[in-house]
C-alpha cells in the first residue's frame, strides 16, 4: 500500500477582489494533480511560487478540503475520515506562526503533546529529546515570543515529531533556518528517514531536493510538469552545458538578444550583491562561450565557467524563467 | 475505555492551564494580583455609591449583590473569547485542527480556569460587599449563595464561549465584547429591577444568563431558601447549558467551514 495516493485532486480558492464592488474571482491553486509516495519513500515536491505545493500539503494533512479528486494518507481518505489521518501524521508550514508565544518551549510541546494523545510519561521522555535533537536545549523554558525566527521554526519541528508520526509533510522545513541549522535538519530528516518514515518535502533549494529525495514531483500553475528520481530529472538536460557568466548590471533588451540566439536553450539571472550570474543554457557547451561574448560586445564580464547541467538547471527549463 | 477518559482529562487540563497562562504571562505576579483584587473593589464601589447616590436609599444591598455577581461576567466574557480567539491570533488553529484530540475537551478547556476566575471574582465582591459597603448575610444560608453563584458563572460562561466562537469569525472582538458587556450590566439588573424594564427589554433580559441567577441571589441574601428559587436556578442553568450547546456546534462549524474555505489562518 502507498502511505500517499493521490488521484486527480484540484482546489479552487474563491476570493474577494475589490472593495467597494465585491466580486468574486476564481484562484486554481490546484489543477489536477496524481501521484503516489511508497512507505518510507522521502518524496520531495518542487516548483516556483504559488505553484500550489502548500495548497496540496494543505489538502494531505486534512487543513484543507479538494474542490474534487481525491486522496489518501496512510489508507485514510482525506475528507471523510481526516481524524484517523491526524494522529498518523506530523506536518509543518514554512514560518514563525502556529506557536503559542506566550508560553514556553516546553509548554508549546507539552501541549501538543496532549492534543496528539501523547502518555505523559512518553512525553516527559520527548520533550528534552526533541528539544536537544533541534538545538533548543537550553531554551525550552524561555517564552517563544523572544525566540529567534530559525529557533521557532526549530520548535515547529520538534512539534510536528512530538507524536512520533509514520508520515510527515514538511513544507520548507530549512527556511529561515541559518546553514549550519539547515544541514543539522537534514541530518534529521536523513535519520527519520533511516527510520522508515515517509516523508513528503517541498523546498526551493535543489541541492536540499537533490541530496535527501528519492524521488521528486515538479509542480507548476497547479500541474505536475515532471515526476522522477533526480538522476532522471538530471537526464532532462543531459544534451545541454551550462555556461555561468559573471555580469554587472544586465538591461533586459541584453537578456532578450541572449534568448533569442539559436544556440542557446534557456537564460536565468541571479542576483548576487553587486554582480549578476547569467545561467545559460546550452546543447554547444564551452564552444558556445565565444558567440557569447560577442553578444556582450565589450561589456564588463567577469568570471566564465562552464560546467555539467545540476538538478536546479533540469527545473529551471521545466518552469523556465529566473528560478 | 478508560484510557480514552485519562487521555481526555489530560487534554482538559493541559489546554485549561496552558490557555490561561498564555493570557496572562504577560501580566507580572503582583500586577496580576493587584488587578484580580482591586479591580473588583473599584468597580463594586463605583456602581454601589453610585446606586446609592440615584436612589438616595442607604440599603445598598440590591446594588452589591447584583454587582458583585455581575463579577463573573468579566471572566466569563473576556477571559473565555480572548482564550478562544488566542489561537487565532497565534495562528495555531491549524495545527488545532490539524490533532487528533477531541473538540469538545478542546473547547470545554479553553473556558474551564475562567469559570473558576470568575466565580473567586463575584467571592470578592461579596467580600468588599461585607466589609466596606454595610452587605448584612446573617439571613442568608451561604451553602445555596454558593450554588446560585456557582450556576450563574457557569451560564454566564456559556454565553462568552459562545461569543468566543462568534470572534473567531471577526476580526471585531473587542467591540463584540464590551458590547455584550455593558449590555448584560443593563439588562442582567444589576443595577436597575428588572420588572421596571419596558416588555421588549424584558424579553431580551430573560433571554440572558445572569438575569435570573441575580434575582435567585438577592432572594438568597433576604433569606430565602434553596426551594424558593429553584425556578430561577434551573432556568439559568438551562440557559448556560443551551449557550455553551450553541457556543460547541458553532465551533464545530467554524472548523469545517476554514477547513472548505482555506479561511484557517486567516488573520
Ligand atoms: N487561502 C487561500 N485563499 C485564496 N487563494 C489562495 C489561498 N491559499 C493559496 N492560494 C492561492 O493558490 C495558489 C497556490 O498557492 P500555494 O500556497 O499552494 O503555492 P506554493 O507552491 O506553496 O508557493 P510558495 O513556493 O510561494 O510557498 C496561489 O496563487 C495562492 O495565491
Ligand atoms: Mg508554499
Amino acid at each position: 500500500m502507498n502511505a500517499i495516493q493521490v488521484d486527480h485532486l484540484r482546489r479552487v480558492f474563491t476570493t474577494n477582489v475589490g472593495r467597494f464592488r465585491r466580486e468574486s474571482k476564481e484562484v486554481v491553486a490546484v489543477d489536477d494533480v496524481s501521484f503516489a509516495v511508497g512507505d518510507g519513500e522521502l518524496f520531495g515536491l518542487l516548483g516556483p511560487n504559488g505553484a500550489g505545493k502548500t495548497t496540496t500539503v494543505k489538502m494531505l494533512t486534512t487543513l484543507l478540503i479538494p474542490t474534487s479528486g481525491s486522496a489518501r494518507v496512510g489508507g485514510f481518505d482525506v475528507e471523510h475520515e481526516s481524524q484517523k489521518i491526524s494522529s498518523t501524521i506530523g506536518f509543518i508550514f514554512g514560518g514563525e506562526r502556529g506557536l503559542y508565544w506566550r508560553l514556553s518551549g516546553i509548554d508549546n510541546l507539552r501541549y501538543f503533546a496532549s492534543l496528539y494523545h501523547v502518555e505523559p510519561a512518553v512525553a516527559a521522555k520527548r520533550i528534552p529529546y526533541l528539544l536537544d535533537l533541534v538545538g533548543l536545549k537550553d531554551r525550552g523554558n524561555e517564552k517563544v515570543e523572544g525566540y529567534s525566527r530559525g529557533m521557532k521554526q526549530r520548535l515547529h519541528i520538534a512539534r510536528a515529531l512530538i507524536h512520533d508520526p509514520q508520515i510527515l509533510f514538511l513544507d520548507e522545513p530549512t527556511i529561515g533556518l541559518d546553514p549550519v541549522g539547515a544541514r543539522e535538519l537534514r541530518l534529521v530528516i536523513r535519520n527519520l528517514q533511516a527510520e522508515k518514515k515517509t516523508i513528503l518535502l517541498t523546498t526551493h533549494y535543489m541541492f536540499e531536493a537533490d541530496m535527501l529525495c528519492q524521488r521528486i514531483a515538479v509542480i507548476d500553475k497547479g500541474n505536475i510538469v515532471a515526476l522522477d528520481t533526480p538522476e532522471e530529472l538530471k537526464k532532462l538536460v543531459l544534451d545541454l552545458s551550462v555556461i555561468e557568466v559573471e555580469v554587472f548590471g544586465v538591461q533586459d533588451d541584453l537578456l532578450e538578444k541572449i534568448r533569442k540566439q539559436k544556440f542557446v536553450d534557456n537564460v536565468s539571472v541571479e542576483n548576487r550583491d553587486q554582480r549578476q550570474i547569467l545561467t545559460v543554457q546550452t546543447p554547444r557547451g564551452s564552444e558556445a562561450i565565444p558567440d557569447l561574448m560577442a553578444i556582450f560586445d565589450g561589456r564588463r564580464v567577469g568570471k566564465v565557467t562552464s560546467r555539467e547541467p545540476t538538478l536546479e538547471d533540469a527545473y529551471v527549463r521545466l518552469v523556465g524563467g529566473d528560478a | 475505555m478508560l484510557n480514552t477518559a485519562r487521555i481526555n482529562l489530560r487534554l482538559f487540563w493541559d489546554g485549561a492551564v496552558l490557555s490561561y497562562i498564555a493570557l496572562f504571562r504577560w501580566l507580572r505576579p503582583s500586577t496580576y494580583i493587584a488587578s484580580k483584587v482591586f479591580g473588583p473593589l473599584v468597580y463594586m464601589l463605583f456602581f454601589v455609591l453610585l446606586g446609592r447616590y440615584a436612589t438616595g436609599s442607604s440599603d445598598a444591598s440590591f446594588f452589591v449583590i447584583g454587582n458583585a455577581i455581575q463579577m463573573c461576567a468579566w471572566s466569563g466574557i473576556y477571559g473565555i473569547t480572548m482564550s478562544i480567539t488566542g489561537d487565532h491570533w497565534d495562528g495555531t488553529l491549524p495545527y488545532v485542527f490539524g490533532a487528533p484530540a477531541n473538540r469538545l475537551i478542546v473547547f470545554l478547556g479553553r473556558a474551564f480556569i475562567h469559570v473558576i476566575d470568575g466565580y473567586l471574582g463575584v467571592v470578592l465582591g461579596f467580600f468588599w460587599g461585607i466589609t466596606l459597603l454595610g452587605l448584612d448575610l446573617s439571613q442568608t444560608s451561604l451553602p445555596a449563595l454558593a450554588l446560585v453563584v456557582l450556576i450563574t458563572t457557569i451560564s454566564t460562561s456559556g454565553l462568552g464561549m459562545l461569543l468566543g466562537c462568534l470572534s473567531l469569525m471577526t476580526r471585531n472582538v473587542m467591540f463584540v465584547n464590551n458590547t455584550v458587556f455593558f449590555g448584560l450590566l443593563l439588562f442582567a439588573g444589576a443595577n436597575v429591577d428588572v420588572a421596571t424594564f419596558p416588555g421588549w427589554m424584558q424579553s431580551i433580559s430573560y433571554a440572558l444568563p445572569l438575569t435570573r441567577g441575580i434575582q435567585a441571589g438577592r432572594a438568597i441574601v433576604a433569606g430565602a431558601d434553596l426551594s424558593q428559587v429553584s425556578g430561577l436556578l434551573s432556568t439559568e442553568f438551562l440557559f448556560g447549558l443551551i449557550y455553551i450547546a450553541l457556543g460547541y456546534v458553532l465551533f464545530r462549524w467554524f472548523e469545517k467551514q476554514a477547513k472548505r474555505r482555506g479561511t484557517l489562518e486567516a488573520v
